[in-house]
């Protein structure tokens, strides 16, 4: 229907040119024929010259040339002798006629091209400015959301269409629509595959009722799709970039894991390997005290062991994303007592103090999880701070959130360092001077961001400090609050 | 030596099986093994173990489902062996009817101590329960619903006494949150584990000597609570 419609307003107003040409031909008909006796021939030819350049210049070649023949014919019929007659009598009007019939059409031509040209100058402009205004807005991308959204919208102002559509192939292939409703329910008008060197990235689709799209519009579509496939191709080039960087670069922590893995592993093993074996070849008697010691370091250097193989575990956990915390409701202390019950051998030559309010709402954390903080934090803290020192683990509501603190009172931490304390491998002394596989911190950074926390190491006047943030919002859900019941059996 | 008590042990790995075969022989246990779990439930079929002790870890079938087959037709307790870190499956394993776990590696003493937790109970659910459990200065008489510390009465609110009594009735066993919220309070509260803490927290406050390193109810990080008294 629109299109019916669409036609017949073009066809009104390529006619009412021909009309307006018409009329102005009769006009300047009345005005001459007026003032027919004190004009000379010639000079009625050269002033009908006027309007006919005025009509090509305007109009264009079909209503100039038109307008010549008419003309032709009004100047013979109304001026030339015998009047209201096509014939002619004397030779020189012969002659003025044909001189005038040539130049007219000669001229309507002539103007009516240039006209065209200056046309289709003036569309290369335009094109030539959209053009370079979508590579402007291309330029810096390096996303294939906001690439197709770009060029949907310079489509959509050059083609004024219906309904623009950009499909995207790759490995999330994903259509983009400039408006939110559905695109119309017939096959697009105009399919332009956006074609790189490397094969097809997508395709523009163009719904636009109407006469067809013109071939220049068509190229002009082409050449946006061909700019929309570079910028698509910049973009996956520096998005492989990035990823080839952060393969480089887990592929030389790999190493240094493989270096300090075998090393630590190779610590406890040896240290079983030489007390099973001095137990296997009787070389201690049954009833010693060295025996009961030697039984002793197996038992310990495989808890050791296993440890260890539990920090790659959780690492390696946390480095694939599958590290999901299974929250509940948790009282914080509780994780916190369970630690240091658990620690209590281990933490013998030092003080632990626990400073958590009684009042301190519901937590919503992974509790092995959180066992796993506060032992690494721990003894982190017990590995560096000298003995009889004190450890104090601290816990205060800010805001949303609950602000735990492991305050040590060992070494400080130089401040270029206390960044990098929890990347893994990173330490501050050298390798060989702790054991570890410096992945501890690391892992709590990892658990602590899974659950949305944040955590970080600061210098205490006596001492390091390592803080963390907990979220006390789980879900939009606040820390329930139960009522005590207080009756008595 | 045929009134031993019989052991079957499902684990596909045979260093583990050797190991556990060699210290229970030595404790006076007889052992039967099996490395598959249709194996298993086959040898539990044809000669009726006292206790089963299962790897969650089976070649052939999910150790919970053999948990499950088993729990269709007998009662015998069932020890779960599983690496660390799969606390869900612990949990799942619990919930389908084994009675405790062990988290390898573990050491030889809370093997033992899980299969003699496992045999008593296993005796006492054929109705020589004891009514009466004693946990260091602490006794609790499920019979007259009363709490000592040495001499002095300890004041327990209903479901404190509730919460307790189900602990100590099944003392020595792990108990998963699932299962003490459904029998303490009501199967629909079963994803309510807030309000265990908080009624654990009232209840170590008032029995332990002290409440943050308790002794009498150890919690099971991720699975659930233990209630330790003497043997």
């Amino acid at each position: 229907m629109k299109s019916a419609a669409m036609r017949i307003s073009s066809l009104i107003s390529r006619s009412g040119q021909y009309i307006l040409s018409m009329g102005l031909i009769a006009s300047i008909t009345v005005v001459l024929f007026t003032m027919r006796g004190g004009l000379d021939t010639t000079l009625i030819a050269l002033l009908y010259l006027i309007p006919l350049g005025l009509i090509s210049a305007y109009w264009g070649v079909g209503p100039g040339i038109t307008s010549a023949l008419i003309t032709f014919f009004t100047f013979n019929y109304f001026f030339i002798p015998p009047y209201y007659t096509l014939a002619v009598h004397r030779p020189t009007d012969v002659v003025i006629l044909v001189i005038f019939l040539v130049v007219a059409v000669v001229i309507s031509q002539l103007v009516g091209r240039m006209q065209a040209s200056l046309v289709a100058a003036t569309a290369r402009e335009r094109e030539a400015t959209q053009l370079y205004e979508l590579s402007i807005a291309l330029t810096g991308l390096h996303d294939d959301h906001a690439i197709a959204q770009i060029l949907a919208k310079q489509v959509q102002e050059v083609s004024h269409g219906e309904y623009v559509q950009i499909n995207i192939t790759g490995l999330e292939p994903f259509s983009f629509r400039l408006s939110e409703t559905a695109s119309p329910m017939r096959s697009p008008e105009l399919t332009v595959p956006i074609q790189a060197a490397r094969g097809i990235l997508g395709e523009i689709l163009l719904w636009k009722p109407g006469p067809a799209i013109s071939s220049g519009g068509k190229r002009l579509l082409e050449t946006f799709a061909s700019q929309g496939a570079l910028a698509l191709e910049r973009a996956r080039l520096a998005q492989a970039e990035s990823r080839a960087r952060v393969l480089e670069e887990s592929d030389h922590l790999k190493s240094i894991l493989l270096s300090s893995v075998s090393h630590e592993l190779r610590t406890p093993l040896s240290t079983i390997k030489a007390a099973a074996s001095s137990l296997r070849g009787n070389e201690v008697s049954w009833d010693s005290p060295a025996r009961v010691e030697l039984v002793a370091a197996i038992d310990d250097e495989a808890d050791h062991l296993n440890m260890l193989v539990g920090n790659l575990l959780d690492m390696s956990r946390i480095e694939s994303g599958a590290l999901k915390p299974k929250r509940e409701w948790n009282i914080l202390s509780e994780i916190v007592g369970s630690v240091l019950a658990r620690m209590r051998h281990s933490a013998d030559e030092h003080k632990l103090e626990i400073d958590i309010a009684e009042n301190l709402p519901f937590v919503p954390v992974d509790y092995v999880q959180m066992e796993q903080v506060f032992t690494n934090l721990v003894s982190n803290s017990l590995k560096y701070a000298p003995s009889n020192t004190l450890i104090c683990i601290r816990a205060n509501v800010e805001g949303d959130a609950v602000h735990v603190q492991v305050i040590n009172q060992g070494p400080q931490v130089p401040s270029e360092h206390l960044e990098r304390i929890f990347d893994k491998f990173y330490r501050v002394t050298a390798a060989d001077r702790v054991t570890g596989t410096g992945l501890g911190l690391s892992i709590c950074k990892g658990i602590i961001e899974a659950h949305g926390g944040r955590i970080w190491a600061e210098n205490v006047p006596d001492g390091l400090a390592f803080n963390f943030t907990l979220p006390l919002i789980w879900e939009g859900v606040s820390p329930p609050n139960l009522p005590m019941d207080t009756e008595t059996e | 030596m045929n009134n031993a008590p019989h052991i079957l042990v499902i684990d596909d790995e045979l260093q583990i099986q050797r190991a556990i075969r060699t210290i229970l022989t030595e404790k006076g246990f007889r052992v039967t093994t099996a490395s598959r779990g249709e194996e298993g439930l086959t040898l539990a079929a044809t000669n009726v173990p006292d206790i089963i002790i299962l790897d969650l870890g089976l070649p052939d079938m999910d150790g919970v489902e053999v948990c499950t087959r088993l729990r269709e037709w007998t009662q015998c307790p069932i020890i779960i062996l599983s690496v660390r870190d799969s606390e869900r499956d612990k949990v799942a394993a619990l919930d389908k009817g084994a009675d405790d776990y062990l988290t390898k590696p573990f050491g030889i003493e809370e093997l033992l101590a899980r299969v003699r937790v496992a045999l008593r109970h296993s005796t006492s659910r054929q109705g020589t329960q004891s009514k009466v459990v004693q946990a260091g200065s602490l006794v609790i008489d499920l019979a007259w619903h009363s709490v000592k510390r040495g001499d002095e009465d300890i004041k327990l609110t209903a479901t404190e006494y509730k919460l307790l009594a189900y602990l100590a009735a099944n003392h020595g066993r792990v108990l998963t949150h699932q299962s003490i919220l459904a029998n303490v309070w009501d199967p629909a509260d079963a994803n309510h584990t807030e309000y265990l803490r908080v009624y654990m927290r009232q209840l170590r406050k008032k029995l332990e000597v002290d409440p943050e390193r308790p002794q009498f109810i150890l919690t099971e990080p991720g699975i659930g609570y233990r209630f330790i008294a003497d043997d």
